[in-house]
C-alpha cells in the first residue's frame, strides 16, 4: 500500500497522521503542525482515487472512502501520474528541504513525459503546441472535449 | 501566463442526468466558497506576497483551483444534458434554465451571482493566510453538504476527490504561516507587515 519509503525509517518524530508543533509559541498567531519529511505515500492510482498522496491526510467524510475504482483508461493513467507531480510539487512549496520528495517529483515528471507522449501519440494533441505534430489543425478542435460525456468526459 | 491542457484533473462520468442535483453543485462554480472564488482569491493575494515558498504555494494551489473550476463545470453540464420537459419543471433546476438555459453559469444554489465580495485579499501576510485556511474549511463543509445530498455515486465520487483536495490545501497553508513566521520579527510577527513595509533581509 505505501511503496517505495515503507521500509525506511521515518525521520519524524510522531506518527504519520501526527506531525510537529514548537514546544513553545508565540501567542495570538494560527498554528498547524508541519506534516514531517518522508510522510508515508499511495501509490499513484491510489493516490488520485483518494485525492492525496499522503495516507496521513486522508480524512473522509462519514462514508470510510471506498476503494474507488480507478479507471483503467489511458487518461487516467496520466491524470494519475499528473496527481503525484501536483500533490508533490504543493508538499514541496512548503518542504523545500525534503530530498527524497524532490529526486520522486523528478521521477514522476519523467514518467509523466513519456505517458503524455504515448497518449497523445494515440487520442490527439493535449495542448496547441502538441498539435504542431499532427496532421491538421481539427486534431486540437476535434472532441471529445474534457467536459462532454458521450465519450467518457473526454478520456478516450 | 497560463495554457490550456485539454483534459480534466480527474475524471468526471456522470451517466445519469439529474437536474435537481445539478442546481446544488453549481454552486462550487460560482457560490461564496466555490472553485472560481477560491483560484481568484489565491491568485490574485500572490501579488503582494513577499517569500519566495508563499508566491509559489498560492500559484499551485490557485491554478490547481482552476482545474477544479473545470471539474464542477463538467458535472453541472453533464447532470443537464438532454434533459425532458418534465425534468425541467420538476426539482427546483427551473429557476436556473429560465435564465440560463443549460448553460454554465457561475453562481451560488441560493441564486446569488458569483461575487467578489465572497473573497478577501488584504494585502498582508497573516490576515491573507489565515482567510486561506478558513476558505478551505468553507469549502469542505459545501462539499460535505453535497455528499449529504448526493444519491448518485458519480457525482459522489469527484465531489469526494474535491473535498479532500481542500484538507491538503488546508494544511498546505497552515505550514506557509509558519515558514512565513520564521522569517517576521520573531518576537512580534505583528510588527510590521512584510508585504507593505518590506522584507527583512
Amino acid at each position: 500500500m505505501y511503496p517505495e519509503n515503507n521500509q525506511q525509517n521515518n525521520p519524524g518524530t510522531c506518527d504519520d497522521s501526527c506531525g510537529v508543533l514548537p514546544e513553545c509559541a508565540p501567542l495570538a498567531v494560527p498554528y498547524v503542525p508541519f506534516q514531517q519529511n518522508n510522510p508515508k505515500r499511495y501509490t499513484q492510482q491510489e493516490a488520485l482515487a483518494n485525492g492525496t498522496l499522503f495516507p496521513g491526510l486522508n480524512l473522509p467524510f462519514q462514508i470510510k472512502a471506498e476503494a474507488v475504482k480507478v479507471l483503467g483508461t489511458q487518461m487516467a493513467e496520466l491524470q494519475a501520474l499528473e496527481f503525484m507531480l501536483l500533490e508533490l510539487g504543493l508538499y514541496l512549496d512548503t518542504h523545500q528541504d525534503d530530498q527524497e520528495a524532490f529526486a520522486l517529483f523528478r521521477k514522476y515528471s519523467n514518467l509523466e513525459a513519456e505517458a503524455r507522449k504515448a497518449y497523445e501519440a494515440k487520442h490527439g494533441p493535449l495542448t496547441q503546441s502538441a498539435a504542431a505534430n499532427a496532421e491538421s489543425w481539427a486534431a486540437w478542435l476535434d472532441g471529445p472535449w474534457p467536459w462532454q460525456h458521450d465519450t467518457e468526459g473526454g478520456a478516450k | 501566463m497560463f495554457q490550456y491542457e485539454k483534459k480534466l484533473q480527474y475524471p468526471v462520468r456522470i451517466k445519469t442526468p439529474n437536474p435537481k442535483l445539478a442546481a446544488w453543485v453549481i454552486s462550487q462554480y460560482g457560490g461564496p466558497d466555490g472553485e472560481l472564488g477560491a483560484s481568484l482569491r489565491y491568485l490574485s493575494q500572490r501579488y503582494a506576497m513577499p517569500y519566495p515558498e508563499l508566491k509559489g504555494l498560492l500559484t499551485d494551489i490557485g491554478t490547481e483551483e482552476l482545474g477544479h473550476l473545470e471539474m464542477i463545470g463538467a458535472i453541472v453540464h453533464q447532470l443537464t444534458r438532454g434533459l425532458t420537459q418534465e425534468q425541467l419543471r420538476e426539482g427546483g433546476f427551473a429557476p436556473y434554465f429560465v435564465d440560463h438555459t443549460t448553460g454554465i453559469y457561475p453562481t451560488a444554489a441560493s441564486g446569488a451571482p458569483w461575487n467578489a465580495a465572497g473573497i478577501g485579499v488584504k494585502g498582508d501576510v497573516i490576515a491573507d493566510l489565515t482567510e486561506d485556511m478558513a476558505a478551505e474549511q468553507k469549502a469542505r463543509v459545501t462539499y460535505d453538504n453535497i455528499l449529504r445530498l448526493s444519491d448518485d455515486p458519480d457525482v459522489s465520487d469527484v465531489i469526494r476527490f474535491l473535498r479532500e483536495r481542500e484538507i491538503v490545501h488546508f494544511q498546505r497553508f497552515g505550514e506557509a504561516v509558519r515558514l512565513a513566521k520564521e522569517k517576521m520579527d520573531q518576537k512580534n510577527v505583528y510588527f510590521t507587515n512584510p508585504a507593505f513595509d518590506g522584507v527583512k533581509r
